[in-house]
């Protein structure tokens, strides 16, 4: 009877032990799945879009009828051809002055639309447009750098077309110091106080060490067929003060600057197709005496983003960099939004899209992830239509689509 | 005493002990198994040492909650007075750690559980006095615990990330009061016991009910078995504990 007690107590005793092997763990491997997701893959792409045919706008009764360079005559045409150091002019025009110092062209443009055709190679040129007068840049193959300045500038305030000739690959880059002239701006390697419009069916590339890549005190549109890529590693990437719209083309853009926008709109940005790949990988600048602290973001925009077709591909490493920051509202009607932001959070939030305003969804695809913060904050409301096909909303990343 | 009478004593202090628990036990407390093995010698009438080895589990019997191994050594100061200095080894499965940003309801930090040691000292002054058959003992322990720092997992929700924490050594003091009575039943091979234990720091930290019987064979085995019940104070994130006690002493 003892020992059977004995045996019975020693029993209970290792029967306890060794089965006290559970782990007592909350069941966080479904919570932490949502937070280890990785995120969607945003990378440079340059490979062709299937677009819809261009159409100009043919009603003169049309706000943007003035944005088609089909839309004016162009028979008044100044060659412009850079070699090294020289460059050669052909062409006259009675109310337009070509002047040149080395490779370093100005024209002063006083008479109607004039197209200038750009071709040659020059690492110490530039060129500079003065006249209150639309005029036409075709690009033909041209490559510029200027390690003074902005390699094209426009200080009329009249709309510059920006023509890719087909199938050529053009090339503008500034320098790493600016000498600045008194009373004019030069924000960009490719810079216009007025609007400015891309077409063409041709490649630019923007290398800008400086400022920024190519930036417009107006507004920008572009369309389909352009092939744009800004490499900036000062300031921002693409940039207008009155608004961007894409209309189409291929854009590329990469950012690295401290405190840097990829693209950046001061007025309303309205996607219409296209496809926009825009990468920053700058940090966040802190202004150690006045504390302040200024985030990178792919996309900034001051006023309403609209995504009616096409592609944003959106994404920020650095520290604080947000995918999207949109200090007014965000509507997405069509057309496919990515933004991703995989930077760190030691002085700002590394947001997936930021929005200050209202966000409304009724259509396309959406999708936004942050690693070290929220994917999406909005200020205002959220409204998300009805009809969506999935609306997948975790702690790391949302995606909506219909 | 018959042997009726001291089951009916025995039963009563059983009811009594159970029915001042009641109003504290609820559903969240915990439940575990204390399992022991002791080696003790006395050299002399004065001069005694034992060795120890614990286990303990707690989540219900499920998880296990602590291996340790230790020993200490006592002198009989006087006839009614016994000093004691023990070390013990411990190796902790420590608990995990959730925490919550200021909302309350967003993950902040994971810490799971992760097995650490700890280094422990004593030293104790118990004091006996025996009432016919039952002996009183009041123990005053003081009690030194020391964590060394160790490195664990941690994840961060924010960072949404795994990163590695740092748990700072940390050393910690404690003095154990134990109240305990024994009583020798006559011509009865098993000899309960029940004692009240209170660990103090700058406040009560926990308080240890015991209730058990003992039963000794041929003076060199000694088999105890016993409830514990541990309460645990106000400010405590840990709940209170049901153990189930068993031990085994070998002496020589």
């Amino acid at each position: 009877m003892k020992r059977f007690l004995y045996y019975s107590l020693l029993t209970v005793a290792l029967g306890a032990a060794l089965t006290s092997c559970v782990n007592d763990d909350s069941d966080m491997d479904d919570i932490l799945a949502q937070y280890l997701v990785e995120p969607a893959a945003i990378e440079l792409d340059f490979s062709a879009l299937d677009e819809a045919p261009d159409v100009p706008v043919t009603d003169e009764n049309d706000s943007a009828y003035n944005d088609y360079v089909e839309n004016s005559p162009w028979n008044k045409v100044i060659n412009i051809t850079f070699d090294g150091e020289s460059v050669a002019i052909n062409g006259t025009v009675p109310g337009v002055m070509v002047q040149s110092s080395g490779a370093h062209v100005t024209v002063v443009n006083m008479s109607g639309p004039v197209k200038f055709t750009v071709s040659g190679k020059t690492l110490n040129g530039s060129l500079k447009f003065y006249g209150d007068k639309r005029f036409q840049v075709l690009l033909d193959g041209a490559e510029i750098t200027n390690p003074t300045g902005a390699a094209i500038n426009n200080q009329g305030s009249k709309t510059m077309y920006v023509v890719l000739a087909d199938g050529t690959v053009n090339r503008l880059q500034d320098g790493a110091e600016y000498t600045m002239v008194d009373e004019e701006d030069q924000k960009a390697a490719l810079f216009s106080e007025g609007q400015m419009v891309f077409s063409g069916k041709g490649e630019l590339n923007v290398v800008a060490v400086g400022r920024g890549g190519i930036r417009s005190d107006d507004y920008i549109r572009i369309r389909p067929g352009v092939k744009i890529y800004v490499n900036s590693t000062a300031l921002d990437g693409l940039r207008a003060n009155d608004g961007i719209i894409l209309d189409g083309g291929v854009i590329n853009v990469l950012t690295s600057g401290v405190g840097a926008k990829g693209v950046r709109s001061g007025g309303p940005m309205t996607v219409n197709g296209g496809r926009l790949v825009a990468i920053n990988n700058g940090d966040t600048r802190v202004e150690t005496e006045e504390n302040d602290t200024t985030a990178c973001a792919a996309l900034y925009c001051d006023t309403i983003v609209t995504v009616n077709a096409g592609m944003l591909c959106l994404k920020a490493t650095g520290d604080g960099g947000k995918g999207l920051n949109a200090k007014h509202d965000v509507v997405i009607i069509g057309g496919s939004f990515q933004a991703v932001a995989t930077g760190t959070r030691e002085n700002k939030k590394p947001k997936g899209v930021k929005v200050d305003g209202n966000f409304a969804i009724g259509g396309g695809y959406f999708y936004t992830y942050s690693r070290r913060s929220d994917p999406l904050e909005v200020g205002g409301t959220m409204t998300v239509a009805e009809g969506y096909h999935s609306y997948e909303r975790g702690p790391k990343a949302i995606t909506i689509a219909y | 005493m018959g042997r009726c009478k001291r089951k009916q004593l025995i039963a009563s202090l059983l009811i009594l002990l159970c029915s001042a628990l009641c109003p504290t036990l609820s559903h969240a407390d915990d439940a575990g198994l204390v399992a022991s093995i002791e080696a003790s010698h006395k050299f002399s009438k004065k001069l005694s040492t034992s060795l120890e080895m614990e286990f303990r589990s707690r989540n219900n019997f499920r998880t296990a909650d602590r291996f340790s191994v230790g020993g200490d050594v006592s002198y009989k100061l006087l006839p009614w007075l016994k000093a004691t200095a023990g070390y013990q080894l411990l190796l902790d499965n420590n608990k995990e750690k959730l925490t919550y940003q200021d909302d309350g309801v967003t993950y902040n930090n994971w810490r799971p559980s992760y097995w650490g040691p700890r280094h422990r000292f004593n030293v104790s002054l118990t004091a006996s006095y025996k009432i016919q058959r039952v002996e009183l003992s009041l123990r005053e322990r003081w009690q030194y615990t020391y964590r060394p720092s160790t490195i664990t997992d941690n994840f961060d929700f924010d960072e949404a990330m795994w990163e590695d924490d740092e748990v700072k050594g940390k050393g910690k003091n404690v003095l154990r009061s134990r109240l305990q009575a024994e009583w020798d039943i006559p011509k009865c091979k098993f000899d309960p016991f029940a004692s009240v234990e209170f660990h103090t720091t700058r406040e009560l930290e926990k308080t240890r009910f015991i209730l058990g019987v003992e039963h000794t064979l041929k003076k060199t085995h000694a088999f105890k078995l016993y409830y514990r019940f541990q309460l645990t104070g106000s400010s405590s994130d840990e709940s209170n504990i049901h153990l189930l006690g068993l031990g085994y002493t070998y002496k020589f």
